[in-house]
């Protein structure tokens, strides 16, 4: 039992850092229909960008700040600047995604070709070991479920009380609908991919924190996770999301720790397929079931 | 071709029904002969100019070429590792023994006055991108002499291409499987992977560390040692504890690591790359619970060192972490590699961490091997260089030991054998063609690796048998 809650406590961190970023990759794709396969190469950037400014002797927050804004606005500008043109051009699905998957290479390799093919540390320490609860957390593991939990609560907030959040909802599920009902349709989006590109950004910077180690494949490494915890959760849903990360992070330290431990990953898209199989639209399906996804 | 066929008059053809043949112009047959015979000596006139004429052509492309170089045409040595992606730093290491090299050799009139280039190979560390790379470099790479490497993760998949094409190729990858190679154009001049695991027992039952646990990447180059280490560990007397493979670049490995302290080792033998043992450790340190970290030739590089530390501090690192390496001292030829390295900056990145380092000497020596091979066989084709490594790398009576390139190419000149010792040290390929020696084994102090102690090659070959 002591066990098993050590292991819950290790997979929170793990949810942690996927919530952050399955809510956003969630986003753009309820939003923009969009299976977004850059988005672990804007993480890998913003983390970068961190870097440079951390680098530079400033305090490793500032820079988290920075990294989470340049993502947001690179995010912005490839919607913008690519994305929509290329839906416009009526590209399906497929296509889509190999244009995100292109994007999300040249991105990774331009950051290689920068910053060369080895890994880098941010300047901080984890601070001391804190017991809470049978659990242990670093001081930096606790800021990062902190900054998660908020996350969380600003996204609910912003989603349920605001009126951006409504009409992100209304769009999501129908955006024509939105659009004859007087909702600025092409203004939530692009809201709606700032937000989720500073979701990206500050994914990557806190991954890289907990992690202590950068390169260049860090945020794509990442990414099968998260896509995992969004699908699980139910795409388009950010609760799903939500949810999704914590199936995720916690059944892995749990398989990791009592099965083995290069199951760590695999249980991870054992529950995947489970979950599609007998819910083909996530946990949480409503955005999926109005988008009808897997059907 | 008419004229050939001589007077045809196609008025005269008769119709006889049944055949319509042409009727030649005088029709008696000794004509017909002079026609045949004048006909064939024209088209022997023709081809004989046709061929001429295309060699004048070549010629002149090739003079123009020579004449606009100023020099014989170039020869290249590939470097068939990857470049970019997660183990980009094989390719990094293989800048660091060719370009140097190339410098020296070049300096000193190239190999039979012909200029030497390295000529990267990105196999990006997957046999899918890899294979790919290796055929377009086989296919249109002019003057290849010899490639150094592949790695552990591709060697399986290229080997038998670039052998395919009769082109020697010289390896510092650890796959145990490549021990016993009967593979004529496959060298090896860096020790397999399971030499390391042995190296590691070894000196763990030396320091009386008879608990052992291990934490290695599940990655087909990280599991190459831990045969090796196992059979040897518990050959020694020691008891592995726990036995752990772990899929890499995980954001946390806390429920392994309590399983390893609850299983309380004395030591843990690690091969992984920098992310996953640098989370690893931080976890250990987490748990509060430092312990002897014991890592192969893999964790002997810059990278490792530096993310772990990170991970656990410098104090810890100094006072816990001990890696195995080949070890050679420094040897005549250490100092003008470290000279051309440091002169290499512009193409070597890092250039500083690699001085003296075995991973760049070894790819070092091994252009080494090829131009001096080439030298002595008076050729640049890569099957006839092929027969001339071991001529130039084994000890022999009568042998003249030259420690450098310059000392080389003269004793062949002068008409003597030669045993080159380069670098990494003396090479000396068993039947299999792989070389090994001794084992340093090393601590990281204040960011500098400091020699804790050595294995012989006496004492290795013990422990292994």
């Amino acid at each position: 039992m002591q066990s098993l809650v050590l292991y819950i406590g290790f997979g929170l961190v793990t949810a942690s850092i996927l919530c952050i970023g399955a809510i956003g990759f969630t986003l753009q794709f309820g939003i923009s229909n969009l299976f977004n396969l850059a988005f672990g190469a804007t993480m890998t950037l913003a983390a970068f960008i961190a870097y440079v400014c951390n680098a530079a002797g400033l305090s490793i927050w500032v820079a988290l700040v920075l990294g989470t804004v340049a993502a947001s606005l690179l995010s912005y500008l490839l919607n913008r600047g690519l994305f929509v043109p290329f839906k416009g051009r009526s590209s399906n699905l497929f296509a889509m995604i190999m244009v995100t998957l292109g994007v999300g290479l040249v991105i990774q390799y331009s950051i290689e070709g920068i910053w060369g093919a080895t890994n880098f540390s941010y300047n901080m320490t984890q601070g001391s070991s804190e017991h809470f609860a049978g659990m242990v957390f670093t001081n930096t593991q606790l800021v990062v479920i902190g900054i998660a939990v908020a996350e969380a609560v600003v996204v609910h907030s912003l989603l349920r009380y605001t009126k951006l959040g409504k009409a992100m909802r209304a769009v999501a599920v129908n955006d024509r609908l939105a659009r004859n009902c007087g909702i600025p349709v092409r203004r939530v989006v692009d809201a709606t991919w700032l937000l989720s590109g500073a979701l990206s950004g500050l994914a990557g910077v806190v991954l890289v924190m907990d992690v202590q180690v950068l390169n260049s494949n860090s945020g794509s490494d990442f990414l099968i996770l998260i896509v995992a915890a969004a699908v699980v959760g139910g795409i388009g849903s950010p609760y799903g999301a939500m949810l999704g990360s914590l199936v995720i992070g916690i059944v892995g330290e749990i398989s990791a720790g009592f099965v083995n431990a290069e199951f760590k990953d695999i249980a991870a898209f054992v529950i995947l397929v489970a979950v599609l199989l007998l819910r083909p639209t996530g946990i949480i399906s409503s955005v999926a079931s109005a988008k009808e996804v897997a059907r | 071709m008419h004229g050939i066929r001589g007077a045809i008059d196609r008025s005269a053809v008769v119709d006889d029904g049944a055949a319509r043949r042409p009727r030649l112009l005088g029709t008696s047959s000794g004509r017909r002969r002079r026609v045949r015979t004048v006909g064939r000596l024209v088209l022997s006139c023709v081809s004989v100019a046709g061929l001429a004429l295309v060699g004048v052509v070549a010629g002149a492309t090739e003079s123009l070429a020579a004449g606009a170089s100023g020099s014989k045409a170039p020869l290249t040595v590939a470097m068939d590792v990857a470049f970019t992606g997660p183990t980009a730093i094989d390719g990094i290491a293989e800048a660091a023994g060719c370009y140097p090299a190339i410098r020296i050799i070049n300096a000193n009139g190239g190999i039979l006055g012909h200029p030497v280039k390295c000529l990267a190979v990105d196999t990006r560390g997957d046999p899918s991108d890899a294979i790919p790379a290796v055929e377009k470099m086989l296919a249109t790479t002019s003057g290849l002499i010899g490639v150094l490497g592949p790695e552990s993760g591709t060697a399986t998949a290229t080997v038998p291409l670039v052998s395919k094409a009769h082109i020697p190729q010289i390896s510092q990858n650890g796959l145990s499987l490549f021990d016993h190679n009967t593979n004529p154009y496959f060298w090896r001049n860096y020790p397999a992977d399971d030499v390391g695991g042995v190296a590691l027992a070894y000196w763990a039952h030396h320091m009386h560390l008879d608990r052992g646990a291990l934490f290695f990447d599940n990655s087909v180059a990280a599991q190459g040692s831990v045969p090796a280490l196992l059979r040897t560990y518990k050959k020694l007397g020691g008891k592995v504890v726990l036995h752990l493979s772990v899929a890499p670049d995980g954001t946390s490995y806390g429920a392994e690591i309590h399983q390893l302290i609850q299983a309380k080792p004395q030591v843990i033998f690690t091969e992984s790359d920098p992310q996953t043992d640098a989370t690893a450790f931080s976890n250990l340190l987490e748990l509060g619970k430092p312990l002897p970290i014991y890592g192969t030739n893999a964790t002997v590089i810059p990278a490792w060192l530096k993310a772990v530390t990170k991970a656990i501090g410098p104090a810890n690192m100094a006072k816990y972490y001990r890696g195995v390496e080949p070890y050679a001292p420094a040897y005549p030829g250490t100092k003008a590699f470290n000279k051309a390295l440091l002169a290499s900056k512009s193409e070597v990145t890092t250039v500083k961490t690699w001085i003296g380092q075995e991973y760049a000497t070894t790819p070092f020596d091994a252009v080494m091997d090829f131009a001096l091979a080439a030298t002595e066989a008076h050729s640049t084709d890569p099957a006839t260089i092929n027969k001339y490594i071991m001529a130039v790398t084994a000890p022999g009576k009568g042998k003249k030991v030259v420690y450098s390139y310059q000392a080389g190419v003269k004793a062949l000149k002068a008409g003597k054998k030669i045993q080159y010792i380069g670098a990494s040290g003396p090479q000396i390929f068993n039947k299999w063609h792989n070389a090994f020696g001794e084992y340093g084994v090393y601590k990281y102090v204040n960011g500098k690796l400091v020699l804790a102690g050595t294995i012989s090659a006496a004492e290795l070959a013990k422990a292994e048998s």
